[in-house]
């Protein structure tokens, strides 16, 4: 059977979008507000703001208010509006060691400059589902805020510290491993220039940076587990504010605001390739937009293993890692299955009632062969 | 005192927007380049080997203008088309001769100090969850 090509479905598409728009409609809401969503849903914000690569927090607001709240749909029109922009500047490297930290946490030691700074986490809380959320009212929210900021006295606030590294510690006691040589250290611009494997660690970092948090968090974990060779401890995990610095037009040094990122400094017992040859430790480093201690973590992770010439295990593939936790481009596939591939299929289809036709049409023949066989 | 761009992207706008109203008045302005949203590449490097890379973009608004034939630039992170015409005639204005600069070092020093003590104060909210460890007793 032939196939026939079809067009058409414009109606039906304009139609489905303003079915989409009555679905999340419909029930008379009020409006979300943009700032509402901004505030109350920071963590979402900073997932599309990282897995966008687009650092605008009231633009990931409106892409999750457009998306339904679907995150990846939101990261891919924040991809998608970021495409539109011109890009003017090149920041200076931020330096995280100016972080205002906001949270900072260590694994490998007990005691580190400045302590431990639990900061926001749930990480000690006991995810029970708090049913007084369905009910909060302003008056609650603003005696919340009162309550919370009483008891701190206006005139006796502490200078603000800047913290020594953990891993400047391990560094000066001479316990890391030195940096390779021969490792490819140019800066590349994935945005600009297609990847290609193998890929200088400036391509992959920046890649892992707008990877989705859910493929670092699987890839990760299975390197952990045994399908790679990297289990490391958290050698410091830091979130805060960091500036940005520009140069102007005029060649002029200038401050323009300030990003929350989190940073995680995995650490790894390094594998010696030489006969006593002292051991070292390995760092992994992650850096990503707005608060997300997994993603940061799991980046250290897999860092370190695309850093290790042990290829047996997809965990410390690059290519697998890379191309496979690119949350805009992996969805961007799997979704096309769904688009029309009527030509492809009525293909196979003819290629396989063919072989049917076959089949049937040699079958008698097998049948009466096994009936003489069977006489004999 | 901090720098003068760190005080006008960390500062409340109305404020700001006022001191540039009340100046405005007595300079001549002439615009080159209308605010407008821009990106800006975000650099990063790895805190051990200092391995550049890029972290991902930001968005930001850029303005450029004349004051009183004075180039002035104004840059700030996020949509902010008020802020960024505020700096850009700020950067100007302040280095144009006759400014009235005790007005604006007045402000500038306002608002450091009411910067300092917001992030001093959320400083304080943060240090409350520092962990006091102490050894358990052995048994």
């Amino acid at each position: 059977m032939g196939y026939v090509a079809v067009k058409g479905g414009t109606d039906a598409i304009h139609n489905s979008q303003l079915l989409l728009e009555f679905y999340r409609l419909k029930d008379a809401t009020t409006p979300l507000d943009i700032q509402q969503i901004k505030a109350q849903l920071r963590m979402a914000i900073d997932k599309v703001m990282g897995e966008g690569g687009l650092y605008t927090p009231e633009y990931a607001a409106i892409a999750i208010k457009q998306a339904e709240g679907e995150v990846f749909e939101a990261a891919f029109i924040l991809r998608a509006f970021r495409a539109t922009l011109q890009r003017k500047y090149y920041s200076e490297a931020i330096n995280t060691r100016e972080m205002f930290v906001k949270r900072k946490i260590s694994a490998s030691f007990r005691e580190i400059p400045g302590g431990q700074v639990l900061g926001p986490t749930r990480d000690y809380t006991q995810r029970m589902l708090d049913t007084t959320k369905a009910t909060e009212t302003e008056e609650q929210m603003q005696e919340f805020l009162t309550e919370f900021l009483s008891g701190i006295d206006q005139d006796k606030l502490k200078s603000i510290g800047r913290y020594a590294k953990v891993i400047d510690l391990l560094k000066n006691e001479g316990l890391l491993q030195p940096a390779d040589p021969n490792e490819d250290r140019i800066l590349k611009d994935v945005t600009r220039e297609a990847i290609r494997f193998p890929a200088p660690r400036s391509a992959r970092l920046q890649m892992l940076c707008r990877a989705e948090t859910g493929g670092l968090m699987s890839l990760g974990y299975a390197s952990m587990r045994g399908f790679g060779s990297v289990h490391p401890t958290v050698g410091e995990l830091r979130y805060g504010s960091v500036p940005v610095r520009v140069k102007d037009a005029t060649g002029r040094e200038r401050y323009i605001g300030k990003i929350e990122v989190t940073e995680a400094e995995t650490i790894s017992s390094a594998k010696t390739k030489k006969k006593n040859a002292p051991p070292f430790y390995t760092i992994g480093y992650g850096l990503c937009f707005g608060q997300n201690d997994t993603k940061a973590i799991c980046m250290g992770i897999l860092d370190t293993a695309m850093r290790s010439p042990d290829t047996s295990s997809p965990a410390n593939d690059q290519e697998f890692i890379l191309y496979h936790t690119e949350g805009i481009e992996a969805m961007g596939f799997v979704n096309h299955l769904k688009l029309p591939h009527y030509v492809t299929f009525q293909a196979g289809l003819s290629n396989t009632r063919a072989a049917i036709d076959r089949s049937t049409a040699t079958a008698p023949k097998e049948a009466k062969q096994t009936e003489q066989l069977q006489s004999v | 005192m901090p720098e003068q761009d760190y005080i006008l992207c960390e500062c409340a706008l109305a404020p700001l927007e006022q001191l540039v109203t009340a100046l405005e008045g007595s300079v001549e302005i002439a615009m080159l380049k209308e605010p407008a949203i821009c990106m800006v590449m975000i650099k990063a490097e790895d805190s051990v080997e200092f391995q550049p890379f890029y972290l991902g973009e930001a968005l930001a608004t850029e303005c450029e203008m004349l004051v009183n034939g004075m180039r002035g630039i104004g840059v700030c992170l996020g949509d902010e088309p008020v802020r960024s015409y505020c700096i850009a005639f700020m950067d100007a204005y302040t280095q144009m001769p006759g400014a009235d600069m005790p007005r604006v070092n007045q402000f500038l020093t306002e608002q450091a100090d009411a910067i300092e003590r917001a992030v001093k104060l959320e400083n304080e909210l943060i240090m409350r969850t520092k962990v006091d460890f102490k050894l358990m007793e052995q048994d």
